[in-house]
């Protein structure tokens, strides 16, 4: 029983839904098809269109999309941490960093033409290859059977993930939070530096000042200065 | 839903991991509070901890599958991760001396490299695609930012960033083939995913998942043509740290590589072997030639470790047991020899720095004769000249690659070994017969020891350390069968 | 204790060769010398409760490592002492002592003394390896590491081309023997199963009637192996043929003649036939061959040595006759004979070179004897060295009695079990011997006259600024003189009494062939006084040329210059093999030198494949241009390759 289709997404969800919500099915069908044209069409704009924060706002057109494919699937916590993150984040960074630094990508493109035809062969070699890969999409009956988790509707996304993070995965999920220590080690090492010359505010020792130590009084008799 | 860990001694097998955590952390935060100076104390500290898992590993054997198949600890994983603490104990030790003039005297370093050695041995006991995952990137992570510690040098950020930025490409390819591999077999760990093979026919998603998978690692262990990264970051990162990429980084992934392909792979090892054979002569060939025009040394021993990397794989590419043990014995061969040459090269300094060109080192023989015999002892183990230990890693890697009938490749192989020859050779006639132009400063003890040890190795392998080297890696590659 | 015996003197030579520098050179000397005295202690210690005990109830072996295991081959390192290797033992590190001991003084004046000690220590190293080695080739590994020694000390004095072309030709000339050796080594594995000494000999009994086809010729399995190890010993105890390399290695310093090419190393040959015997007895064909070239040498060397006026070389030619002797007793079956020859001769010929070198060194390293005589005034304890150096070559002694010297017994012993053989080979042995004996005496005393005695034809100021020795030099000379004269009469019954005696000494470590010993010892009594009567001869006729007439030998020379010149060129030999073989290969050499290797190999190949791999290089580099983008397109390429590869080739389309 080798089911050959375009989207597992859609087999899952034919699986798993009961057959009298076949009408709803059409809607989500509708969106489905949307977002996934719409994220395609972005994430080609972001490789072509010329203007570095065009290219930006494509992203983070292809993250909301993106993050509407999720909804559908069911996975509604993953959608928002992809808004939040992505969009929030990561797509803001970017745009700060193509709008500080002055980059002419209309030089930088200027060789890319010289590359062109080999660029284009390996490109299409690739495309041809993976082509082959969606077509022969084979799902074995054991697959099928073993690994696609019918989605607990019962509980939410969230307290679902909460449940096997801290225990079936704590392995995997301290190992990304070392990964994440290492980052930030790494950020200051590279980039934080301590200048000798320059003062800093030290506010510890601002409120422990005490005046014996730093005013002094002085009778001063007039007309010979403090000297 | 739940976890298998029940109380804390079902942990045993990962003890070592979370030893090296804990001191990682310990160090960081005192580190942090404690004074600049404080870090060649601390520096001494990482020494006695690795020392002290190595220990454990030795003395304390804890083997099992644990954390939901997510982590495995045998005999293989063990003589490895003995390997890779090893070496990472000994860059430590080779970079205490440069310390100050490579801008490694800071306590991230000893961090960073305690948390490079946690990720590699991750790798060596992932038993899943996705802790397989972790590992690599906690080890390139760490690696990152030690080739690019040098802040100052505009070389060491060059070689930071590129290592970054194709380090990047290659997790996305292992994640690629990881994703397709789940996606055909919907398992990610690795000897369920061997189960789910052995009953469907080859697949064309699982043979690309493989293809995508292999060519991560093969970044990792810079076969060509994953290999670009390689002499840029090897010239451009700080002398000690290359010392450690050239030698820890190159265990864990060899040790990740034979697991995956052994374990995973196995009913399908017409299909891995090819693409071994194929990364195995590219590395040879394109090593032997390119290191001819080297000029600067560190890319002549980047240009050598990928060719050494491609001998290794001539062993594994036999995809026997034989085979595997003599990429084992390779490694452990392969790390003597790269951390006694680098011992040798950090001895050489003057007024003006560190050598760095092979012309600098033009009558060694009679500045330094004993740094000089060093290199050449090297050299021509490197080569691979009888009775030296890397005649013998060639010959016991030829050898598995004759039993499996790889004929072709071993002839290239052994071509590729006598055009090696020539950069070798020139270097020892470069300090043999030509006249210095340069003195050195005396080399500091430590890397004295360091040099001596490799070189007795190096020539009395025969006799001292190959019995015992080949039991133990019979024994232990056992475990993957 | 073995084991410090046998590796003490490597310690030295590691020490004085790799510290020499450092400790410097009177350290050296030191530590060398008295590592050799424990050493030499240490073998007489063992050697005792042998000779006077009980014989060796069991052979010691003490096992160092495992050496070699491969398919049928399993070999461990073992250091085997039994009687033989004892009495070997005591030999070697013995006159090794006393030539450390001696070359501190010999030495005294050369700059690299340290590496001369080194050279002399590592020698004796390899020398105890060989006489104790367990299997074959650990004998082989001493055997060429003697060779190597010999090498090196030969041409110690490195600037000096003689010395060099003399180390070279000693160095090839063992080549061809050790061919032969290696080839023996090879067949008798093959043949018996194992080079081990112990299976090999219990394996002998199934071997004896296999027969193989060698250049044509049917020959016996076990003869043909035999040969080719005799081959080995022809080239190392410098046999007839193969001897020419022996009287050049006189270029070295005299220590070194006197211990490797007079006492130990050149008896190496005679110690592997002894220590084999089990293997030779089994052929009387190999037998009969090695008779019958020790006999050809001890007389033919002799006949040489009448007329050389080099003070070493003269005895340089009495060692090779000398050892002829001694194989002429291991090929009439009298191994014990043999060994016996060997144990005395190691003495008084480390007497003779060593006095010989005290001479030279009197006499400012002149050596011609033409240009000494009358020495005896000046070097008074030297001559009576000499003498008795020269009374125990010679076989001073009356027959029937326990009195004399110790060369008297051994070479009576062999000369009777030579006649004991009978037969025309037996005869042959027999009447060459006695000849030698003849001629021995004469070379010997006519040194002694041309030296000592009579009024010297030295130059001027040489002679007058002769001089004793220092001690450090004599008491060595004083050891081997006591050694000289009662070695033979006190180890006679061990080695050639009664029979009961030898095998109560000798126990398994050789073969004892009953009959031989006793028909020798029942040799008629004129047979017993040949050899003294042809000793009286020689002394005779050597008094009345040099002391009484002393123009007769020149006038001699003229009137027969045939002989004369064909003995002084010592029989051609050098320049017959000049022509036969190495004016060939230098032709051959010059050839594959100037057509092949400088035309074809380096032209063509090497360097066009230079050139090649020059160009490839340059490319391989430029693909490495440093633009990331570069690295990361070629990365895809790589992966795209991979894929098309699998699509292909792994049939997935």
């Amino acid at each position: 029983m080798a089911i050959v289709g375009k989207e597992r997404l859609q087999i899952i969800s034919n699986l798993t839904r009961p057959t009298d919500e076949r009408d709803k099915m059409t809607l989500t069908l509708f969106f489905f098809y949307l977002f996934s044209i719409v994220l395609i069409a972005a994430a080609i704009m972001v490789v072509a269109s010329r203007n570095p924060v065009h290219s930006v706002l494509f992203l983070i057109l292809a993250f909301f999309n993106a993050a509407g494919l999720f909804l559908i699937a069911g996975a509604e916590f993953l959608a928002m941490i992809l808004v939040i993150v992505y969009v929030g984040a990561v797509a803001v960074l970017f745009l700060f960093v193509v709008m500080m630094l002055d980059i002419d990508f209309a030089e930088m493109r200027k060789g890319i033409l010289q590359y062109m035809p080999i660029g284009a062969l390996i490109g299409l070699i690739l495309f041809l290859e993976l082509a082959l890969l969606a077509g022969s999409w084979v799902i074995l009956p054991e697959v099928a059977d073993s690994s696609v988790l019918p989605i607990d509707n019962s509980i939410s996304n969230t307290k679902a993930l909460g449940q096997v993070l801290y225990t079936r995965y704590v392995f995997l999920f301290q190992g990304a939070g070392i990964i994440l220590l290492i980052a930030m080690v790494g950020a200051i090492v590279l980039s934080l530096h301590h200048r000798s010359n320059v003062k800093r505010q030290d506010i510890g020792k601002q409120v422990a000042r005490d005046p014996k130590e730093t005013v002094k009084t002085v009778k001063v008799k007039s007309g010979k200065g403090i000297g | 839903m739940n976890s298998d860990i029940t109380n804390f001694s079902s942990l045993a097998p990962i003890f070592p991991e979370l030893i090296i955590i804990i001191g990682a952390i310990i160090i960081l935060m005192a580190g942090a509070f404690l004074k600049k100076q404080a870090s060649v104390g601390l520096a001494g500290i990482t020494i006695a901890l690795l020392l002290v898992v190595s220990l454990l590993i030795i003395l304390f054997p804890t083997d099992g599958i644990i954390l939901n198949g997510a982590f495995i600890q045998d005999s293989f994983a063990r003589y490895m991760k003995i390997l890779l603490l090893a070496s990472s104990l000994f860059a430590i030790i080779l970079s205490l001396s440069s310390a100050k003039e490579n801008s490694l005297d800071r306590f991230e370093y000893s961090v960073l490299l305690l948390f490079a050695t946690l990720g590699m041995m991750i790798m060596v006991s992932a038993n899943d695609l996705m802790s397989l995952y972790i590992g690599v990137e906690m080890q390139a992570l760490s690696l990152y930012v030690l080739a690019a510690m040098r802040r100052e040098s505009s070389k060491a950020s060059e070689a930071g960033l590129k290592y970054f930025v194709l380090g990047a490409l290659s997790s996305g390819m292992l994640l690629y083939g990881a994703s397709l591999i789940y996606g055909f077999t919907g398992q990610t760990q690795l000897d369920e995913i061997a189960k789910i093979i052995m009953l469907g026919d080859r697949s064309i998603g699982l043979i690309f998942g493989l293809v995508f998978l292999l060519a991560g690692l093969a970044f990792k262990i810079s076969a060509v043509p994953f290999h670009m990264w390689t002499p840029d970051v090897y010239e451009g990162a700080p002398t000690p740290v290359t010392a450690f990429f050239a030698s820890a980084p190159k265990v864990a992934a060899m040790a990740l590589l034979i697991r995956l392909v052994m374990e995973s792979f196995e009913p399908v090892s017409q299909d891995w072997r090819q693409i071994v054979i194929f990364l195995s002569i590219a590395s040879m060939i394109l090593a032997s030639f390119a290191a001819i025009g080297q000029k600067n040394l560190k890319r002549l021993i980047a240009y050598s470790s990928i060719g050494h990397m491609g001998f290794a794989l001539v062993g594994l590419s036999a995809g026997s047991l034989v085979g595997v043990q003599a990429v084992a014995i390779y490694m452990a061969i392969y790390v003597i020899m790269t951390l006694g040459l680098f011992a040798a090269i950090l001895s050489l300094k003057n007024q003006n720095g560190y050598v760095e060109n092979i012309t600098d080192l033009r009558g060694l023989a009679q500045t330094n004769p004993f740094v000089a015999a060093i290199i050449a002892i090297i050299m021509f183990s490197l080569i691979g000249l009888p009775p030296l230990a890397g005649f013998f890693a060639k010959w016991h890697v030829f050898l598995a690659a004759i039993e499996a009938k790889l004929f072709l490749l071993s002839i290239i192989g052994v071509l590729a070994s006598a055009v090696s020859a020539f950069y070798y050779i020139r270097i020892i006639i470069l300090m043999y017969v030509y006249e210095p132009e340069q003195q050195f400063i005396k080399a500091q003890p430590e890397l004295r020891f360091i040099m001596a040890l490799s070189g007795f190795l190096i020539l009395t392998y025969y006799f001292s350390i190959a019995a015992p080297l080949t039991n133990i890696t019979r024994f232990v590659v056992g475990s993957l069968f | 204790m073995v084991e410090a015996i046998v590796f003490l003197p490597l310690v030295g030579a590691l020490i004085a060769g790799l510290l020499g520098h450092k400790i410097g050179d009177r350290a050296s000397e030191i530590i060398t010398s008295s590592l050799l005295v424990i050493s030499a202690i240490l073998s007489w210690i063992i050697f005792f409760p042998i000779a006077f005990g009980n014989g060796a109830e069991e052979v010691i072996k003490v096992e160092i490592m495992r050496w070699i295991e491969v398919g049928d081959l399993d070999l461990r390192w073992v250091l085997r002492v039994d009687s033989l290797t004892a009495v070997m033992l005591v030999v070697v590190s013995s006159v090794s002592s006393l030539v450390h001991i001696y070359s501190i003084g010999y030495m005294a004046d050369d700059p690299s003394r340290s590496r001369f000690f080194a050279y002399l220590s590592l020698f004796t190293f390899a020398m105890l390896m060989l006489v104790t080695a367990d299997n074959l080739l650990q004998l082989f590994f001493g055997w060429e590491g003697v060779g190597l020694a010999s090498y090196l000390l030969i041409g110690f004095w490195y600037k000096r081309p003689s010395a060099n072309a003399a180390a070279i030709k000693a160095f090839i000339v063992n080549r061809v023997g050790d061919f032969g050796f290696a080839l023996g080594i090879f067949a008798t594995f093959v043949l018996l199963g194992s080079i081990d000494i112990d299976m090999a000999f219990s394996a002998i009994e199934g071997a004896k009637n296999i027969s193989i086809s060698f250049l044509g010729a049917e020959l016996n399995a076990l003869t043909l192996a035999a040969l080719l190890l005799f081959m080995g010993a022809m080239g190392k105890s410098a046999q007839f043929l193969l001897h020419t390399w022996l009287p050049d290695a006189m270029e070295g310093p005299t220590p070194v003649s006197a211990l490797i090419h007079a006492a130990t190393m050149v008896t190496a040959g005679v110690f592997m036939v002894a220590r084999l015997s089990p293997i030779f007895d089994a052929s009387t064909f190999a037998m009969s061959v090695v008779l019958v070239v020790g006999a050809i040498t001890a007389f033919f060397a002799a006949t040489i040595g009448l007329v050389q006026n080099d003070i070493k070389r003269v005895i340089a030619y009495s060692t090779c006759s000398q050892l002829g002797y001694m194989f002429v007793a291991l090929g009439a079956g009298a191994y014990s004979a043999g060994i016996y020859h060997l144990f005395t001769h190691a003495f008084f010929k480390a007497l003779l070179f060593l006095g010989a070198g005290s001479v030279i060194h009197a006499m400012h390293h002149e050596q011609d004897m033409r240009k000494m005589g009358g020495l005896r005034k000046k070097i008074p304890i030297t001559y009576i060295m000499m003498i008795i150096g020269t009374l125990a070559l010679t076989g001073v002694g009356i027959p029937g009695t326990s009195f004399g010297f110790a060369g008297f017994f051994s070479k009576d012993s062999i000369i009777e079990a030579a006649y004991a053989v009978g037969g025309p080979l037996g005869n042959f042995a027999f009447w060459s011997l006695v000849l030698a004996a003849l001629f021995t005496s004469f070379y010997s005393w006519r040194l002694i006259h041309m030296t000592f005695h009579g009024s010297t034809r030295a130059e001027q100021h040489n002679y007058e600024k002769a001089h004793e020795s220092p001690n450090i030099m004599l008491v060595p000379l004083y050891f081997l003189a006591i050694g000289s004269i009662f070695a033979g009469v006190l180890f006679y019954d061990q080695f050639f009494g009664k029979e009961k005696y030898i095998e109560a000494f000798f126990a398994n470590s050789i073969i004892i062939v009953g009959h031989i010993i006793e028909a020798a010892h029942n040799a008629p009594t004129w047979v017993k006084w040949s050899a003294t009567f042809a000793m009286l001869l020689g002394f005779v006729s050597a008094y009345w040329m040099y002391i009484l007439q002393p123009s007769l030998p020149a006038r001699l020379a003229k009137a027969m210059p045939i002989p004369y010149q064909f003995l002084l060129n010592k029989w051609y030999f050098d320049e017959l093999y000049d022509v036969i073989f190495v004016k060939p290969t230098i032709r051959l050499g010059n050839f594959l030198w100037k057509k092949m290797d400088d035309k074809l190999i380096d032209n063509m190949i090497i360097e066009g494949l230079g050139r090649k791999v020059q160009l490839v290089t340059a490319k391989f580099v430029k693909l490495q241009s440093g633009y990331l983008y570069h690295y990361a397109f070629a990365m895809l390429i790589g992966i795209a390759a991979l894929l098309t590869w699998e699509v292909v080739a792994g049939g997935l389309l």
